[in-house]
């Protein structure tokens, strides 16, 4: 029950298809008192966002003009100067592919294998809950325990994958070893682990679909393709457009699986951004760079959903 | 349409900031252990309050080390002790860089010797005191003198060595026995030149049935560089980073590379273990000898295979292993109380007397009055690679280098690919002296 609660609060809000547009007509009405009285219960959280999010937002800008050292060195005003030397870093370069690549390759199949499970679930399979806990049980693990996992499925020699990969007569692959493999088996990992969440995204999607739209296409003499062609996907639209977003952004703040599993490497092959501001900032000591590749990396996000902002809404217009 | 535009975009701020957070404002949050030290730190020259002490002793080692604290707990003079266990690994000394840098560190801590020269140089360590560590009873004297030298920045002592705990091979005793590689007095014979260190794992594999030598280093930060750090001192050539420049002699790096790629050919000895794979593969039998650190032992010797050790063989011609050495520090303070300083000399002296326990680990002990005592010559296989610790080679002394250091990870990652078959031994040797230069060519931030 609580997996169909999630998304019907969750769609309409990122709908935007002006559903709910009492609160601000509310807001108008508020006298001066009311205003001041809302404005405690937001102060808790005011702080908090000032303190933990404003904060070090504005803090990093300014030390991203300095070469400040995480030790006693120093601190000094550089100008552009980081900037300039991650432009011309061919790190940055390599991590920030490494990214954008991991995020194409997860983003696709965590959505297309989530919406074709949740299909097959939702056709009505028996024991339906066994389905739904299956393919959710994954995310709910810790991504420790799943790089343990996944460790050992991969471990070269011992593993599963290559025990696997050997009894149907074939060589072993380097799963974390091989330049060319690597990335695609932390992709392959990342999916069996979070493909579960858009899994439910979508099923619970799919058992809010009115049935009266499901009986008149019927009477129509509309076949199931038809029906899934020209009513259900086009019905979940609005939940692939919030799944691919949240996709894009959790896809591109990929870190921890890769710094516990391969910690960016075979020859940095799996060096996501992230990773690779975090070496430079916390392992190399050099917080004013790593500050400075931060708001590149964050210049990109803003392009990012510009991009998406502008894609979205049309589509859905 | 239109009140749908702007609910849209907060969420997206919103989200924006939610990656900063997680990115470069991670430096806010990082900043928290500092911050809390410094909480929990005890005003200056306040009473009762225990000394606080930072290892990464998190294994069987650690265990030791809880047994040693007990000890010195004891007993009239006993020590009121805080004790935190912290990971090992890069963000270790992260975290104890940031403690000192902010000036509210712990009182003791460890660091690896080889970690020294981006700490020293920065003000992040406090030297200790000769003549309150010679009232404790502790004097150079007590060291092996190369180690108490490595100890030292512009002629002051910044740390004291409490083992040296060297990169080694522990090997089957039975099927090292059928192989014929041990001489007389059951010791592993040093092969001494390349040739004849692949006759040895030959032998050895097939004693055994399986493999020879077993070595894991797929994915390992560290590993490559260690092997390739004790083969490359053994023949001689010196592995120098002065800020004009790496100085490495390219012609040794390869021959070393060269070998390790013959001598991890895939059949006598496997290529492509990990570290974990590699210890599984010798507690299961399923090879003669394992390269690896010491500090395996109390997981090796669990096994129940008769357990041989010996220093890392010597392929080269010049003895020489590659070590590190945990070492006890003073993390810099703002404002010393002088009574908690003095009881910080106390904790390190008395620490030091307990090395015979902590030699349990594996370890060797840098205190050297402890080898003389009867248990020592007992502790089996330790005593058999004691002269590990004369023959130590630790990284080049470089702000960036040491244990847990993006260094040796650099290093590891470049050999790899050249022991998976997939490069040659010059590509990975070019690798490793352009990897240097990169490191070499960014500011120094400890200066």
């Amino acid at each position: 029950m609580s997996t169909q609660a999630s998304p019907e609060t969750v769609a309409p809000r990122d709908g935007g298809d002006g559903g709910v547009p009492e609160p601000s007509p509310t807001a108008g009405r508020s006298g001066p008192r009311q205003r001041r009285s809302g404005g405690w219960f937001v102060l808790p959280f005011a702080v908090c966002f000032g303190l933990f999010m404003l904060w070090p937002v504005v803090h990093g800008i300014a030390m991203s003009f300095t070469d400040e050292s995480l030790t006693l060195a120093g601190t000094s005003f550089v100008g552009f100067d980081n900037y300039v030397e991650a432009f011309g870093d061919a790190a940055v370069w390599n991590a920030l592919g490494n990214t954008l690549f991991f995020t194409l390759i997860t983003t696709v199949p965590l959505v297309l294998i989530a919406l074709g499970m949740a299909l097959l679930v939702h056709t009505g399979l028996a024991g339906q809950w066994l389905w739904r806990l299956a393919f959710f049980a994954p995310y709910l693990l810790p991504v420790a325990v799943v790089t343990l996992i996944w460790q050992w499925v991969y471990q070269p020699d011992l593993g599963l994958a290559n025990q696997l990969l050997n009894a149907l007569g074939f060589g072993p692959v380097g799963w974390l070893s091989d330049e060319a493999v690597a990335m695609w088996a932390i992709a392959l990992l990342t999916v069996w682990w979070t493909v579960g969440f858009n899994f439910l995204l979508y099923l619970a999607a799919l058992q809010s679909l009115p049935d009266t739209l499901y009986e008149a296409a019927a009477l129509d003499g509309a076949g199931a393709w038809r029906r899934l062609w020209s009513i259900t996907l086009p019905q979940l639209r609005r939940t692939t457009v919030l799944v691919g977003m949240l996709q894009v952004l959790a896809s591109l703040k990929v870190f921890d699986q890769i710094y516990i599993l391969t910690k960016g490497g075979p020859n940095d092959s799996t060096r996501p951004i992230l990773e690779y501001i975090y070496d430079v900032g916390f392992t190399g000591y050099r917080l004013g760079y790593a500050s400075a590749i931060s708001y590149l990396f964050f210049a990109l996000i803003i392009v990012v959903s510009i991009a998406q902002l502008r894609f979205f809404p049309r589509q859905e217009g | 349409m239109t009140g749908a535009h702007p609910r849209r975009h907060d969420r997206f701020t919103v989200d924006r900031r939610r990656f900063l957070r997680l990115s470069l404002t991670a430096s806010g949050a990082a900043l928290a252990p500092g911050l809390l030290t410094g909480c929990g730190a005890p005003a200056p020259g306040g009473d009762g309050v225990g000394l606080k002490i930072w290892d990464l002793f998190s294994g069987g080692d650690g265990l030791l080390m809880d047994e040693m604290m007990d000890t010195v707990r004891g007993g009239p003079d006993g020590f009121t002790l805080d004790r935190t266990i912290l990971e090992w690994g890069p963000s270790y000394y992260t975290k104890l860089a940031m403690a000192a840098a902010g000036g509210r560190a712990p009182d003791v801590a460890v660091l690896h010797l080889s970690r020294m020269p981006g700490y020293a140089p920065g003000g992040l360590l406090d030297p200790f005191d000769l003549e309150l560590l010679a009232e404790f009873g502790i004097t150079r004297e007590d060291f092996p003198p190369a180690l108490w030298e490595r100890a030292q920045w512009e002629g002051r002592l910044y740390a004291v060595p409490l083992d040296t705990h060297p990169f080694i091979v522990f090997y089957d005793l039975d099927v090292a026995e059928r192989a014929g590689v041990l001489d007389g007095a059951g010791r592993l014979i040093q092969p001494g030149s390349p040739g004849a260190m692949l006759e040895t794992s030959a032998a050895l594999a097939e004693a055994h049935g399986g493999a020879g030598l077993l070595f894991g280093h797929v994915t390992d930060p560290a590993q490559n560089w260690r092997i390739f750090n004790a083969l490359y001192a053994q023949t001689g050539a010196a592995f120098d980073l002065p800020e004009s420049g790496p100085a490495i002699d390219t012609d040794a790096a390869v021959r070393v590379v060269s070998f390790l790629q013959e001598l991890f050919d895939g059949r006598t000895n496997p290529n492509h273990l990990d570290y974990f794979g590699a210890l599984a593969s010798f507690t299961e039998s399923r090879g003669a000898m394992i390269a690896v650190g010491e500090w395996e032992l109390p997981t090796l010797r669990s096994t129940g295979i008769r357990l041989g050790a010996a220093p890392f063989v010597n392929v080269f011609g010049e003895p020489a292993v590659a070590t590190d050495s945990h070492s006890y520090v003073l993390p810099r303070q703002e404002r010393p109380d002088p009574a908690r300083r003095r009881e910080a000399h106390r904790y390190v002296a008395a620490m030091l007397r307990q090395s015979l326990t902590w030699a349990g680990a594996g370890h060797l002990p840098a205190y050297q009055p402890v080898l003389a005592e009867p248990g020592y010559a007992e502790l089996d296989p330790q005593s058999s690679y004691t002269e590990a610790g004369d023959l130590a080679v630790l990284d080049p002394p470089a702000w960036f280098a040491g244990s847990g250091s993006l260094f040796q990870d650099r290093m590891s990652q470049a050999i790899q690919p050249a022991l998976l078959g997939r490069a040659s031994a010059e590509a990975a040797v070019d690798r490793m002296v352009r990897e240097c230069a990169d490191l070499l060519d960014q500011p120094n931030p400890v200066r």
